[in-house]
């Protein structure tokens, strides 16, 4: 009740970024109905994230919210209020715009086809990667067993993946 | 995703108040609800959904004193990744690893996954992409899946969570269904009594019920509607055959005295209820027998007389004191003595005045409903040789048939409504065409023809509409087309009003409309004094009027004594005969010809016992089919877990065993806060299978939770659940019991076959017993 009159804001930090954006049923705000991944897309013009199922099965809206991988499809932007989230926009560097490991790696693996389910491959791999740098081939795949691709790109993406862990080593 | 109120309350209590007093639902992860929310899947949307997010005081995992807590709001992943649960239990690791996918187990909560939504494809069919798929859980009452895709559902029968529509359509609420299992159970003293807990005189109704049951039959939509009225009928003469043992005196007597004016059937069955629950009644007949319409209006024909006697002398033999040739209010007997004399008083006094509606020379007409009674007095007199029967209902049916089997050469019958309006159900205008009665539809009588001899007939008006556009009664007519029909008597069936003359003086009972008003809980205006039946209606169902008097029933014994006993059904499985998937006629009762009918013989017979056993095979016990798609439920209930609320500590198994909507289990204002399982002895053995399509994502087509304490190579202590296999997750005593004392491998095989014994498939989901057995086995082999 407090909330609903003091906060017709929500604050969210997105790739580092702090964004205000305003709480309401007009055009230009927030719903309280409205899911993550509209927000990103429409709102902030993040559209790395895609948006598949709806019903958080498929994993292409994959984001990483407070370190981990969520389907930013089921999940409603309200309840992120202060969060720290990072899309795939978040992951190449800011200044010279290159390609962090793991995204290098899945285009030197050609780790992808389509690409519509890519960045949600690759976020929910990164996820894993901030957790544990390297970890095991069936690790890769249990963490990536929530991600579809329809082009049947499963192998060369976990094969990208290892090859980003074995770079990690290298390092 | 239509929207609503979102808020984040950071206490519990605050949750609590807002769910008492809004419309609301708590949103835990979000990954079953937003899905909900979406395709608009719940009966009612909310207008608020209350985040749980900000409680962070529910999300832990603790040992305290050997037993494992966990709060509501850990997430699965954090239950799958948690090390003291890898230690103590790691059985609860396996299930939360094999709960759809690492993404959604990041944000999903073990509370939300006790109390998700099930998973039944036809259930979570979008409303967005062509509208509501009729369900057996929503609004609707239909289940696809006993005939359809059935992976994820049931094979040990159904679950109701809303009333089958036979029920629903059942002025009295009879639960038929459940009768009907029942009588395939062979007990048929069980099922009478689950039709006499809503109506005492089914042998009648049976007889001349309008069977609004059979219309909602889903059956209709397969081959045709199952055939209740004829079992109903069975079930009926079963119960008066044995009178003395389902209507006996009272065990112990109130010293509460009822009255009841009017011994119609909301009268008998008011009786019957009170007597029943040890009042004492006292009913008054104005004419020489008891039974209101079912006596004096109804034709021998369709209800024989002698059935009536036999259910007025079951109630007399249960106690109750009937006087006939009683008028009230004018035989020397006030209304205020009665008044005085009883703790309550109920009216049934029916309609069986006439009413003028203003047609000239109304007054050499007959009233079709005292030409009944005067022939259900045995006064089987010609009324003419040419009769004309104005009115399309029910009485008018009767009256016109009634005349041609008394020899009347010709009948005609003229009403305002076509044939597709005529308030006589599709049956009795058959029966009318059947039995060569000339029926003619849409002409409305301006004035009765007559002259020197009497009358010769009536001029009728055309009539352009019946109903206006609210549609409510209101004729129009075309006064300029005239149609003449000759007769020499005209017998009028349009309308029945209540002689309320017996009221007047000391008793101001409020009226309207020129019947008694009464308000709900069947009290008029007079404290003490009840009603129920046609009286206050005007002229309905038989039906009507026995739920009419069961109402009256319980309204007085709450006024008399202020206790009702009221007990609400342990839920169970409703099984179906797996015959009933076969497209099987229905079993007719045999009417008899034309050349065989008479005023006195009952035209339908009753069905055998051969073809009673046919026909209650048909009926489908609708219900829900989906299963509880919670991998943790089964889990926890076979480490007899507890769930532990705001409010109360509940156990797992019945938990989620209650309701088959789990959150119906819960109360206002009630939440979900921890899981508390005790750590089970070292020697058990704890085993979670889950058998799915995919490793990931997919729910189960079948799983199995087995807790086995062994000592010395025997199995103490045994718990077996298997889950996604009902709509509820079952808990398989018969196997535990017999598990005890056995050596695990050698028992398994036996196990299998006994936990699997009771299976009832659909068409489709045979295979899930071949499944369920190997599952069965695989945890026997250690």
């Amino acid at each position: 009740m407090v909330k609903e009159q003091l906060r017709p804001i929500i604050t969210l930090n997105v790739n580092g970024r702090e964004y205000e954006l305003p709480v309401g049923e007009g055009v230009n705000e927030i719903s309280p109905s409205e899911t993550l991944v509209h927000t990103l897309r429409d709102r902030l013009g993040l559209t790395g994230a895609k948006l598949g199922c709806g019903q958080g099965v498929c994993g292409c809206c994959t984001v990483i919210m407070e370190g981990k991988a969520i389907a930013s499809c089921v999940t409603l932007t309200l309840d992120c209020e202060g969060a720290r989230i990072t899309t795939i926009e978040g992951l190449a560097d800011t200044a010279t715009g290159e390609l962090n490991n793991l995204q290098q790696a899945f285009v030197d693996k050609c780790g992808f086809q389509c690409g519509y389910c890519t960045s949600g491959i690759i976020m929910a791999a990164q996820a894993l990667l901030d957790e544990n740098p390297f970890p095991a081939e069936a690790e890769v795949r249990e963490a990536l067993a929530g991600n579809y691709c329809r082009c049947g790109t499963h192998y060369t993406a976990v094969d990208a993946v290892m090859t980003c862990v074995e770079k990690n080593r290298e390092v | 995703m239509k929207s609503f109120k979102h808020v984040r309350p950071s206490t519990i209590s605050e949750v609590s108040s807002i769910l008492n007093k809004e419309k609301a639902v708590m949103l835990a992860g979000g990954t079953d609800l937003l899905g909900v929310l979406r395709e608009r899947i719940l009966p009612a949307y909310p207008d608020k959904v209350v985040s749980l997010s900000g409680l962070d005081e529910l999300k832990y995992i603790s040992e305290e004193k050997g037993v494992l807590k966990i709060g509501a709001m850990t997430t699965l992943n954090e239950l799958e990744k948690s090390d003291l649960v890898k230690e103590k239990l790691p059985v609860l690791t396996e299930a939360a690893h094999s709960i759809a996918s690492p993404i959604l187990r990041n944000s999903a909560t073990v509370g939300g996954n006790l109390c998700q939504d099930t998973r039944c494809w036809y259930y979570r069919y979008p409303h967005s992409i062509g509208g509501r798929v009729n369900c057996a859980r929503k609004e609707g009452n239909l289940c696809y899946a006993m005939m359809g895709e059935n992976r994820y559902h049931s094979i040990f029968g159904a679950a109701r969570v809303n009333d089958p529509p036979c029920r629903e359509k059942c002025p009295a609420c009879t639960d038929i269904a459940g009768y009907m299992e029942k009588l395939r159970t062979g007990d048929i003293d069980g099922a009478a009594q689950t039709i006499m807990d809503v109506n005492p005189m089914p042998a009648i109704t049976s007889r001349v019920c309008a069977h609004f049951c059979q219309e909602g039959c889903n059956r209709l939509r397969y081959d045709e509607s199952l055939n209740i009225g004829s079992i109903e009928r069975y079930v009926g003469d079963y119960i008066l055959a044995n009178a003395d043992r389902f209507m006996k005196a009272p065990g112990s007597e109130k010293n509460k005295k009822a009255s009841i004016v009017g011994t119609g059937p909301a009268g008998l069955t008011a009786a019957y209820y009170l007597r029943k629950h040890g009042y004492s009644v006292t009913m008054y007949e104005r004419m020489k027998e008891a039974g209101g319409c079912l006596m004096y209006a109804i034709p021998a024909y369709r209800l024989p007389k002698d059935i009536v006697r036999r259910f007025v002398a079951a109630l007399e033999n249960m106690g109750v004191e009937i006087r006939c040739g009683v008028s009230v209010g004018t035989d020397g007997l006030s209304m205020e003595e009665i008044y005085q004399k009883s703790d309550c008083v109920m009216l049934d006094t029916g309609t069986w005045k006439r009413p003028l509606i203003g047609v000239a020379g109304e007054e050499l007409t007959r009233f079709g409903l005292d030409f009944l009674v005067d022939v259900n007095n045995f006064i089987h007199e010609r009324p003419g040789a040419d009769v004309i029967v104005v009115g399309g209902g029910n009485v008018a049916v009767d009256v016109a048939i009634t005349a041609k089997r008394l020899g009347v050469p010709k009948v005609s019958m003229v009403c305002l409504e076509k044939r597709e309006e005529m308030p006589a159900g599709i049956e009795e205008i058959e029966r009318v065409l059947e039995e060569g009665v000339d029926l003619v539809n849409g002409w409305g009588p301006k004035r009765i023809l007559h002259g020197p001899g009497g009358v010769n007939g009536v001029e009728f008006k055309k009539v352009t509409s019946v109903f206006d556009k609210a549609g409510k009664f209101a004729p129009r007519y075309d006064e300029e087309k005239l149609m003449e029909v000759k007769g020499d008597v005209v017998l009028m069936a349009i309308g029945q009003k209540a002689d309320l003359g017996f009221l007047e003086g000391e008793f101001q009972v409020e009226t309207e409309r020129g019947r008694i008003k009464a308000v709900e809980g069947s009290n008029t205006s007079v404290e003490g004094i009840f009603a129920g039946g046609d009286v206050t209606t005007g002229p309905a169902t038989v039906i009507q009027a026995v739920t009419a008097g069961r109402n009256a029933s319980v309204s007085m014994s709450e006024y008399m004594c202020g206790d009702l006993d009221i007990t609400s059904p342990a839920p169970c499985l409703h099984r179906f005969d797996p015959i009933s998937r076969r497209r099987d006629p229905a079993v007719k009762q045999r009417v008899a010809t034309t050349s065989e009918r008479s005023l006195e013989k009952e035209d339908a017979s009753g069905i055998s016992e051969t073809d009673l056993q046919k026909e209650i095979a048909r009926c489908f016990n609708c219900g829900c089919m989906a299963v509880n798609p919670s991998d943790l439920s089964n889990v926890l209930i076979a480490l007899d877990a507890f769930i532990v609320t705001n409010m109360r500590r509940i156990s797992a198994e019945s938990f989620f065993t209650t309701d088959t909507r789990v959150p119906r289990t819960l109360e206002p204002g009630e939440i979900v806060l921890e899981v508390e399982i005790p750590l089970p002895a070292k020697e058990t053995i704890l085993r979670y299978d889950k058998f799915r399509l995919r490793k990931s994502i997919d729910f189960a087509v079948l799983s199995l939770a087995t807790a086995y304490t062994v000592r010395n190579g025997y199995i103490a202590d045994a718990r077996v659940v298997l889950g996604a296999a009902a709509p509820i997750p079952m808990r398989m005593y018969d196997v535990e019991r017999f598990l005890i004392g056995k050596i695990p491998s050698e028992a398994a095989d036996e196990a299998a076959e006994l936990a699997l014994k009771d299976a009832l498939p659909m068409e489709n989901n045979s295979y899930k017993i071949d499944i369920a057995k190997v599952l069965m086995k695989r945890s026997l082999a250690f």
